[in-house]
């Protein structure tokens, strides 16, 4: 049986998703749960991350509410639902937030807001999930959902796209330094894909603007699902050769 | 907030010297009040003022008395 199994068979496999409660992070859960994973839906809103765990019904799930700000909380909060769920596989750091703000209206504590969920909170918890006593003794897989805005720039983004280049750049490092424990690391560039977070941002775009954004994206827009099936790819035990990549999930964009 | 000291916010957002502008100097008037001098805008009134602009108010806006009559419209200036 064990050889009929597709490489992206999680086979029972725990893994802690981060932002459940919607758009990518609701997506990777519901497509990881296709592919036999059993997962930790992480979130702020209780109500949301119960339609998450509707929508993966029959899957074996938890449900951790979270506020990714309060970093001191992620650690605890971890170890405790290990002790219910058993050693944990896999982490995908989903959740996000953006603030479109211009350089002359930026401020310290508006950059800080998103780096702390976008890239503190995902390396507290990537702490908190490779511990030796919570992870599986065979290794495991981080994903973090970096952005095309991590490689190329964007007006009124300074501090989203300072967030996810540090997400891609602690990422290269994490995967050097936790491969000798078979913990591959891996972050994905999506492009733009409407979900609640990008039509926030959006809205304060002229219709105009954001008809010219979607028309830079030789594929059109991106759905939550593309970057879900791609997220499984990464996260899947079967594709152990890879780690400290990078992969655009971006309909061409950062190709032109 | 008196007009006079909302002129004077409203030409910190745009960095324009306190006393260029007044409440009838257009927006093409004013260099920092391009797209992304919108977006401060609309991040400003939010922080500053926790008014919310609609679609229609960012769109009407031409004149910095326009703004004013935006701040006046949610209870945030004093009348003269």
């Amino acid at each position: 049986m064990t050889d009929n199994r597709s490489f992206l068979d999680f086979a029972d496999r725990w893994v802690v998703v981060t932002g459940a409660s919607s758009g990518l992070g609701r997506a990777v859960a519901i497509e990881l749960a296709r592919h036999g994973a059993r997962v930790i839906l992480v979130g702020r809103d209780q109500a949301r991350l119960a339609e998450t765990e509707a929508a993966i019904a029959g899957t074996e799930c938890r449900v951790l509410g979270l506020d990714l700000a309060r970093h001191d909380s992620i650690a605890p909060e971890i170890v405790r639902i290990q002790k219910e769920t058993g050693p944990i596989y896999g982490l995908c750091h989903a959740a996000g937030v953006v603030e479109t703000r211009p350089l002359q209206a930026n401020k310290v504590e508006v950059i800080q807001r998103q780096l702390d969920v976008n890239l503190l909170a995902g390396l507290e918890l990537a702490r908190a999930v490779c511990r030796r006593d919570v992870m599986t003794q065979e290794g495991g897989s981080l994903l973090f959902i970096s952005s095309v805005y991590g490689h190329v720039g964007m007006p009124g983004q300074i501090g989203y796209c300072a967030s996810k280049g540090a997400v891609a750049a602690a990422v290269r490092a994490m995967a050097m330094e936790l491969a000798r424990r078979n913990i591959r690391v891996n972050s994905l560039s999506p492009g733009l894909v409407f979900t609640g977070m990008t039509e926030q941002a959006l809205g304060l775009l002229s219709a105009e603007h954001v008809e010219r954004l979607k028309a830079t994206y030789p594929l059109g827009p991106g759905q939550p699902e593309d970057v879900a099936r791609a997220a499984v790819f990464l996260l899947a035990p079967g594709t152990r050769w890879i780690t400290g990549a990078d992969l655009a999930v971006d309909g061409g964009f950062t190709a032109q | 907030m008196k007009a006079q000291d909302a002129v004077s916010w409203i030409a910190e957002v745009f960095e324009e010297p306190s006393g260029r502008i007044t409440a009838e100097t257009l927006r093409k008037e004013i260099p920092g009040w391009d797209s992304l001098g919108t977006l401060s805008l609309i991040a400003g009134l939010d922080e500053r003022f926790d008014v919310h602009l609609s679609e229609n108010d960012i769109d009407g806006m031409q004149r910095v008395s326009d703004i004013l009559d935006i701040l006046r419209r949610n209870g945030k200036l004093e009348d003269a």
